[in-house]
């Protein structure tokens, strides 16, 4: 018999739950919720020989169905101790961090109840090496290590003379016993692996216990044994889900971040958008609560987060305009004009090589399309428009009226609000201008139109 | 007669390790507490005491203190929960000859108590 002394691993766990969904054969899973069909076995009177025994049986049944391997492991010590009158029982659970078995669970008469947490056996400790010998010497056949049979092991006269290394060890053993008082021992395997131990101390009676008996506890500890490995395999499978969140919330806060540095990169270009891009992220988003719903959002696998990139990067396309052109105090010759148009064809082919941000690249390409098939690079109409170039576009224009440019001095936001509905359906889808309108009443569009904007005391925080 | 005194806010733990060492021939004293503790030590002059770190009431450390008071004779062993190490150097400083982690493995913790009587000797 080959047993390896510490948990299953992670991959072990997982082979065997997959062969158990497969063959649809497994223990319950403790996922879902089966406590209704568990019967516990509190404050029920002694019962006759053979009907605790159908209850054992009974109860090993819904072992399984524990999502908490502690619940199920107070109720088989709890089982033990009502229906066969023992002196103490206690189990002992292999902790990983403390590559330990440390008690968790005991009872029994006063100075006999170990208390729990109070001890442990290392996994080196001679009593667990027992159920790890490869040809245990010691262990019957029923898996289980007798005080008695240890006793009977030391007092052979063959052992003593010829094979001093294990009368050694059995001594070893005895000690370990006597610690604990322990008059049987019950092996918790799940598969190869020692996960715990049952400890049994005398029966009250005095008498020997049973083979039935000791059959029972073994059928006890296997079944807590596959309850506890499912229980672990749950618990590791809630790990692993945590630390991916976490991870992906960490790169994605970096990711974020990428993009406000590159957005405050384009900024710094030109003193006079300065703030820009972080207005029209903060409109838009206002803008976004206020269209919360339509039926259009549900094209984005992820509305709200394509709506906050797409607008810090929408001018990203300006750092291949040349900065004369984009500094230019006087009207712009159509030539120029031609430069200025190609920033959003510039912004969507930096983003398109990067697949996370496909979607990106194709608001970017479109936030300067009007509503009426104006606009640029494609003169795309409606809602051929993606939503949240519409939105950006509006954004953009309510920022660029408000603010001053090299080209005209900045107008209040009661103008811009005109302006905004003056274009409605022509430059400006209309329900986009409609939230923008409400989000205003609201208060939601905090601008920097009334404050003094030169100094850059107007912009909004970070 | 071996005397120990056993020191710690669980009974359930004064119970279990009353019974483990009077198997082993040892006169033993439970208190769960400070004050008790301090009596028992005046009364009963122990000559090794295990003693928990962290109770309710008095803790631990101040307990020591009082033995330490009382006789500097006495060997007390820490029985502690937590690897905290600061406390441990303070116990150590106070004449707390040595510590046990728990959960313990109670071979260590037999040693433990018989080598502190023999040194006792």
């Amino acid at each position: 018999m080959k047993i390896n002394k510490k948990a299953p691993t992670w991959s072990k766990l997982q082979d065997w739950f997959v062969e158990k969904l497969a063959t649809h054969n497994g223990g319950i899973s403790p996922i879902q919720n089966n406590e209704k069909s568990v019967n516990l076995p509190s404050g029920i009177e002694p019962l006759p020989r053979s009907d605790y025994q159908s209850f054992l049986e009974k109860a090993s049944r819904t072992m399984i169905r524990f999502k908490k391997p502690e619940h199920l492991i107070k109720m088989i010590v709890k089982t033990i101790d009502e229906q066969l009158k023992v002196t103490h029982t206690a189990v002992l659970l292999y902790k990983e961090d403390k590559r330990s078995y440390i008690l968790i669970d005991s009872k029994g008469s006063e100075g006999l109840k170990i208390p729990i947490g109070f001890i442990r056996l290392s996994v080196d400790n001679p009593l667990i090496n027992a159920f790890s010998e490869k040809q245990s010497y010691l262990i019957s056949e029923t898996g289980i290590l007798r005080y008695e049979d240890v006793i009977s092991s030391l007092r052979n006269r063959d052992i003593l003379e010829q094979q001093a290394e294990l009368y050694d060890r059995l001594l070893l053993i005895k000690k370990q016993m006597d610690l604990i008082k322990a008059n049987l021992c019950v092996p918790c395997y799940f598969k190869r692996d020692l996960l715990g131990v049952l400890v049994l101390g005398d029966k009250i009676s005095g008498e020997n216990f049973t083979r039935e008996e000791m059959g029972f506890f073994v059928t006890l500890a296997n079944d807590a044994a596959m309850a506890i490995a499912n229980a672990l395999l749950i618990e590791n499978l809630q790990q692993k889900i945590e630390e991916i969140k976490g991870l992906y919330l960490r790169e994605h806060r970096i990711f974020i971040h990428t993009a406000i540095a590159l957005a405050a990169a384009i900024d710094a270009r030109d003193p006079y958008t300065h703030g820009h891009t972080e207005r029209v992220t903060n409109y838009c988003l206002a803008l976004a609560r206020e269209l919360d719903g339509i039926p259009e959002m549900s094209g984005y696998k992820n509305f709200r987060e394509t709506l906050q990139i797409a607008a810090l990067l929408h001018d990203i396309g300006k750092i291949g305009v040349p900065d004369h052109i984009l500094n230019k105090h006087t009207s712009l010759s159509p030539e120029e004009f031609e430069e200025i148009k190609k920033h959003s064809i510039i912004g969507a082919t930096i983003l398109n090589p990067i697949r996370e941000l496909s979607d990106v690249a194709r608001e970017v390409r479109h936030h300067q399309e009007c509503y009426d098939g104006s606009g640029y690079p494609d003169g795309l109409a409606g809602n051929n428009i993606p939503l949240i170039a519409r939105i950006i576009a509006v954004a953009d224009a309510f920022d660029a009226i408000t603010t001053n440019r090299p080209y005209k001095k900045k107008k209040s936001v009661e103008d811009a609000l005109k302006e905004l509905k003056r274009c409605s359906g022509s430059q400006f889808d209309p329900v986009i201008v409609s939230a923008f309108l409400l989000a205003y009443e609201k208060g939601n569009i905090i601008s920097n139109g009334k404050s003094n904007y030169s100094n850059g005391n107007g912009t909004s925080n970070k | 007669m071996r005397k120990l005194l056993v020191i710690d806010d669980e009974s359930d733990i004064c119970d279990f390790v009353k019974n483990f060492f009077q198997e082993r021939g040892y006169n033993v004293f439970t208190a769960l507490n400070g004050d008790e503790a301090i009596s028992l030590v005046k009364r009963e002059k122990p000559e090794v005491v295990l003693l928990d770190v962290k109770m309710k009431g008095m803790d631990g450390i101040a307990v020591l203190k009082h033995i330490k008071d009382i006789d500097k004779k006495i060997k007390v062993i820490m029985v502690t929960a937590l690897e905290d190490r600061d406390k441990m150097d303070e116990a150590c400083r106070l004449g707390a000859c040595e510590y046990i982690t728990k959960p313990l493995a109670l071979d260590n913790l037999e040693q433990a108590v018989e080598k502190n009587f023999k040194l006792q000797l």
